[in-house]
């Protein structure tokens, strides 16, 4: 095919999805960058914004309570996610392991109600989670009982409220990383396994020594999905705790929206956007550098 | 593969992957059990664990509350008409990435892949004003049109449609076929796992997506999907006496896309596994 005609033909295949994602996307994240230096009330254009530099960044990092509001729930988001990485992914790696050897029956039935799970919408989730805390007639503290443990505040207590948020986003992507994890075992070929075993390698050594290391890109993978799934938690908070109780749930994405949408201050909420982001960055940097450090041994 | 295991192991890595069966899947039990169960029932301690005398009644009780068949279709349209989009403009960009060369290319496709790791809340307030300047506010063309595109689905696809064989499609192009005609006679049907697993993944993700329908449809109860139905129903019937009504809720606001995954989850699984890794 000639190369002008071919150029036609990409561009218009292009467009709707080019034009689309950069009208939805791209043109709002800069926006987001310059409504994040302007005092801006979401109820009008965006023209009616006045410049103010940078000190919607400096009221985030004052002492003033607009600040320490932003902070509290820029870390909780950021506990919750490492909170959630921690459970997630060795216990994917566990579960990854027992589907993929599928040495006895019922690991795809295991695979299908883990991942089930994933498909349950998020209020319905968080609703009948809501229920299973219920610190009177709830189950999960009558079955903690049979175990001798007393019963647990759960959502009403400052200390146990966001580790129990914690706890329902794990139930739900669980599914999803153990498939990931599956997949990542399936392209280690069985004659690694096989040397190693020659050489008197058991079990736990294994996992240590070959299954993990050969394991690391999907690993990686994993932790940056979950962080960014982590990011967008929000169901929960909206409809069950409202961020409480005293803030002990506030994260950024149920915080930006009251700020920006139900508070109007658009300017003030994209500089929390802008902050959100880079913080992301500096994560997932940081998260790659490991890795690579980690390569080089 | 598969291979000798002592009985002993056998029967602990059994009993351990039935443990882990019953807990993940105790919430959607419960959920169900309670939504059969009488105000009564719902409110004892300890727990009711099977309700005693299964009743309906939930069921009728939360379409006083929330107009479920309208909840419904709105979720239905969302859903649908989302995944409708993303199939084609994710199968017509997936093409041209996979099998078209022009200058450029790959810094576009890495611009656009960017925006598959961004936090939605990261543009939700522009975006919010941008839908409200264009009048789509409060209607559910603001909820669909929004995303009738996006980066994951055209990932997926040039993965995909990388695979499928060049001879293919020059051969078409002898015939005088044209590049849309390839697109959905030649390139479509050799893709068609990825394809089902993609309109799997789409409508089961706008089926339960939350915080933008919730943003756009402010003050427009009539618009609700059923996600946003199910919430007002909490705050609507806060008591526990009503628990067994928000359950019956969840139950059907749960069942269409566990229906989907059901049918469907051998393509999203195997789709899934093949297109993660090259991540």
């Amino acid at each position: 095919m000639r190369t002008a005609r071919q150029n036609w033909w990409a561009a218009g295949l292009l467009a709707p999805s080019v034009g689309l994602i950069g009208v939805f996307v791209l043109i709002p994240i800069v926006l987001t960058l310059w409504l994040s230096l302007h005092r801006w009330s979401t109820a009008t254009p965006f023209g009616d914004a006045e410049w103010v530099g940078l000190r919607n960044f400096d009221a985030l990092f004052s002492s003033a309570l607009v600040g320490r509001d932003f902070r509290q729930a820029l870390r909780n988001t950021f506990v919750y996610a490492g909170l959630s990485i921690a459970l997630l992914i060795p216990l994917s790696i566990l579960f990854g392991v027992i589907v993929h050897r599928a040495a006895v029956r019922g690991t795809t039935f295991l695979r299908t109600v883990l991942f089930a799970t994933y498909c349950v919408p998020m209020i319905a989730v968080a609703i009948v989670w809501s229920k299973l805390y219920s610190p009177t007639e709830g189950p999960v503290n009558q079955a903690l009982g049979w175990f001798g443990i007393g019963p647990q505040p759960w959502l009403s207590d400052t200390g146990t409220a966001l580790i129990s948020l914690v706890f329902l986003n794990v139930w739900q992507q669980l599914g999803y990383f153990t498939v990931l994890v599956v997949a990542g075992l399936t392209q280690i070929p069985p004659s690694v396994y096989e040397a190693a075993a020659l050489d008197g390698a058991r079990n736990v050594k294994l996992l240590f020594k070959i299954t993990l290391p050969l394991l690391r890109r999907t690993l990686l993978f994993c932790v940056v999905i979950a962080l960014i799934n982590a990011i967008q938690v929000f169901e929960p908070v909206a409809t069950i705790t409202q961020g409480g109780p005293v803030g002990s749930t506030n994260v950024l994405t149920y915080h930006i929206r009251q700020v920006g949408i139900e508070r109007s201050q658009g300017g003030l909420a994209s500089a929390m956007a802008v902050t959100l982001l880079l913080a992301l960055m500096a994560v997932v940097t940081l998260v790659f550098a490991l890795m690579r450090k980690g390569d080089d041994r | 593969m598969t291979r000798r295991v002592s009985i002993t192991r056998r029967a602990a890595l059994l009993s351990f992957m039935l443990i882990a069966c019953v807990i993940t899947a105790f919430p959607i039990l419960w959920m169900v059990a309670t939504a059969f169960k009488s105000s009564d029932e719902a409110l004892q301690t300890p727990p009711v664990w099977v309700p005693g005398h299964p009743t309906t009644d939930a069921f009728s009780a939360v379409n006083d509350v929330i107009d479920i068949p309208r909840s419904f279709i709105n979720s239905l349209l969302i859903a649908g008409l989302t995944t409708t989009g993303i199939l084609l403009t994710s199968l017509l960009a997936g093409y041209v990435f996979a099998k078209y060369r022009f200058r450029g290319k790959n810094a576009l496709f890495a611009v656009l892949i960017g925006t598959m790791f961004l936090p939605p809340i990261v543009t939700l307030i522009p975006l919010f004003r941008i839908v409200t300047q264009l009048g789509w506010d409060a209607s559910l063309v603001g909820v669909i049109v929004p995303n009738l595109a996006n980066a994951f689905g055209i990932f997926l696809m040039r993965q995909f449609i990388a695979g499928v064989p060049d001879e293919l499609i020059e051969a078409a192009r002898l015939d005088g076929a044209s590049e849309l005609r390839i697109v959905f006679r030649i390139v479509a049907p050799n893709v068609l796992p990825a394809l089902a697993a993609l309109a799997m993944f789409a409508f089961v993700y706008h089926w339960n997506s939350y915080l933008w329908p919730l943003t756009v449809l402010q003050g427009n109860e009539q618009a609700s999907p059923i996600v946003i139905s199910l919430a007002r129903l909490l705050t609507y019937t806060g008591s526990a006496a009503n628990t067994p009504q928000v359950m019956a809720g969840a139950t059907l606001a749960v069942l269409p896309p566990l229906i989907l995954f059901v049918i469907l989850q051998r393509f999203f699984v195997n789709t899934m596994s093949r297109a993660g890794m090259t991540g």
